[in-house]
């Protein structure tokens, strides 16, 4: 490899990091090169409760989050955002149990959490299928419109 | 005095209000859409809550959502500002039975002022010359042509539920009035949801002249006089200015008489704005009210010295009237030119995408009133006013040569704006003559004499 090869390598390296990507595939011109990081040490920052736009799903997400040893690519998480402005309760009750917890499979129709607006309970329904990955918005507060509340694989 | 306060609009009025809260030491939440994530009002907030997708529909007119966000925010009140649901007497309603203080009038007053031909009922009750017209809703085709017949053409056909210059049509004889009926009851229907129409006699090149008015809850209004607003492309005002050219010191005192009188005939409370046509002979006549603050409330400030945003706020808390608004008098002249993201030289095509470069004038008597900034993105969603530019001059000429050289020096690329056209009437005779009535950006723009060449600076960005 050349010198210049590395530089560009490096920069790719870089590049992942900032945007916090796991895997990274090139090929131009009979050149290929496909970059993976590891998880070690690494632990991504659930979004923030003030942030604006919901990240968008992108081609590569980072799921040191859960926790998974790196070994293959990983599958870009769907995200199950909140379609109105209120509260976030994962229980139908304040004593009752949450309707559904990491690992759970949910399809479509599966309700996933209550949000309180107006004094009105309102619930959630997954409209995706799959099994939980990550509760993201935290018990009893305030979420925004679009906010991220779970995060599924 | 409120302690947090729910802005529930966007752009420069939501800035506006903003500012007016932080000078008086009270907290604001801000509500937007994702399209507005980057917009100066979020930013400038101490709070903000993303409220729906980028459509008004998904955001900004949805009440439950800003309800939801005013409780999670456990605010005291909420400023509508102007557009969306400032003049939405549901809205009003609403925020009464949640308890969060809606600031501006109750929505008794708005529902009596804001059914456009139930106001002109009301004008005729407290004695306030109208236009000839209708006595009410025209039901159908022939008494539409049986009161054309009496009143005279040309008539113009009024949604009841339109405003702001929505919702019109015109009728120069009796076969297109026949078309113009059906088309403008459809018009309605789809626009507003309510197709009831009445008919006005068209009054033919008139002076759009307006009073503002205050009023404090504990009985006490005062009018901070007129602004003439006939400098307006289809329908919609683009350049505004206080006094009137056309006034005369008596002429205020009546109107601004009838103008007190009919918002008290309805109990009206906080900042509200009679309109009227003012016709060659200076007569004039009542045409709608609008009860909310106006874009064009800046050119009012600058000329009775009174900030109206904080002077909304303060009424609606329940404090009296200031003693400086309620004795306010006019003093130096106000202009003001409202920046389009259009572009002039295309038949004001909107312009929206990303400014790549914003400069804007400053200097002694120069207010810009914008939300926009070097970088910002102006969204396709919305109206296109990215700026307010206001002069103020000892004399109405002074007001003029200020806004010309103040123009000349605002600078803002990536996008097309009006800029160009506002210095170019800046420059014309009939306009610095203060001889222009509606029909005058017609007149001129289909003369083609409008130099639209911009002659901006170059800044070395």
């Amino acid at each position: 490899m050349e010198p210049k090869d590395i530089k560009e390598i490096k920069t790719i390296i870089d590049l992942m990091k900032k945007n916090d990507l796991s895997v990274l595939e090139i090929e131009k011109e009979g050149f290929r090169i496909k970059v993976q990081r590891g998880s070690s040490g690494q632990t991504a920052a659930v979004a923030p409760l003030q942030t604006a736009v919901p990240p968008k799903a992108a081609l590569a997400s980072t799921d040191a989050a859960s926790g998974l040893p790196k070994a293959t690519e990983s599958v870009p998480l769907r995200e199950i955002v909140s379609p109105m402005v209120g509260t976030f309760y994962r229980a139908g009750s304040p004593d009752g149990s949450p309707f559904v917890d990491i690992g759970k499979t949910i399809t479509e129709e599966t309700v996933v959490c209550i949000i309180e607006a107006m004094k009105v309970m309102n619930e959630i329904k997954a409209e995706t299928s799959g099994v939980i990955a990550e509760v993201v918005a935290e018990n009893g507060k305030p979420v925004q419109f679009g906010q991220v509340l779970f995060k599924v694989r | 005095m409120f302690e947090k306060v729910l802005v529930a609009n966007r752009g420069e009025i939501a800035l506006r209000v903003i500012r007016a809260c932080k000078e008086l030491g009270i907290r604001t939440l801000a509500v937007y859409s994702e399209a507005d994530v980057d917009s100066l009002h979020v930013q400038l907030a101490d709070e903000s809550i993303c409220i729906g997708a980028a459509p008004s529909t998904e955001s900004y007119l949805k009440i439950d959502r800003i309800m939801s966000a005013a409780e999670i925010g456990d605010v005291d009140a909420i400023h509508p500002g102007y557009g969306f649901l400032a003049e939405n007497p549901h809205f009003a309603e609403v925020c009464e039975s949640c308890n969060i203080k809606f600031i501006g009038p109750s929505s008794q007053a708005m529902q009596a002022m804001g059914d456009k031909n139930a106001a002109r009922a009301a004008a005729r009750r407290a004695g306030v010359p109208v236009t000839p017209g209708s006595e009410g809703i025209v039901e159908t085709e022939s008494d539409a042509i049986k009161i054309a017949r009496k009143i005279g053409y040309p008539v113009m056909i009024k949604a009841t539920a339109g405003g702001g210059g929505r919702g019109m049509r015109m009728a120069h004889n009796e076969p297109s009035l026949q078309s113009a009926f059906h088309s403008a009851r459809h018009e309605a229907e789809k626009a507003f949801g309510n197709d009831q129409v009445y008919l006005e006699k068209l009054i033919v090149n008139p002076h759009h002249v307006e009073f503002q008015i205050v009023a404090d809850s504990h009985g006490r209004m005062v009018h901070l006089g007129e602004r003439d607003c006939s400098i307006q492309r289809r329908n919609q005002k683009v350049i505004e200015e206080c006094p009137s050219p056309l006034m005369t010191s008596s002429l205020r005192k009546k109107m601004g008489h009838a103008a007190i009188k009919l918002a008290k005939s309805v109990g009206y409370e906080n900042a509200g704005t009679i309109e009227f046509l003012v016709d060659s002979n200076k007569h004039f006549y009542f045409i709608e009210m609008n009860t909310r603050i106006q874009v064009e409330h800046t050119i009012t400030e600058e000329v009775y010295g009174c900030d109206l945003v904080k002077e909304q706020i303060r009424i609606a808390a329940g404090e009296p009237l200031s003693e400086h608004v309620a004795r306010a008098t006019p003093r130096l002249h106000a202009i003001e030119c409202r920046i389009n993201a259009e572009d002039p030289a295309k038949d004001f095509q909107p312009t929206p995408g990303r400014i790549d470069f914003y400069y804007a004038p400053g200097g002694r008597g120069v207010r810009i009133d914008s939300h926009v900034y070097t970088g910002y993105t102006v969204p396709p969603y919305y109206d296109s006013l990215i700026a307010k530019i206001i002069t103020v001059g000892a004399t109405r000429i002074n007001a003029i040569e200020r806004m010309r050289r103040a123009l000349d020096e605002y600078y803002i690329t990536g996008i097309k704006t009006t800029v160009p056209f506002h210095a170019a009437i800046m420059r014309n005779g009939e306009f610095r003559a203060g001889n222009y009535d509606t029909g005058f950006i017609e007149r001129v723009m289909s003369s083609g004499k409008l130099d639209l060449t911009s002659r901006p600076i170059r800044l070395r960005e």
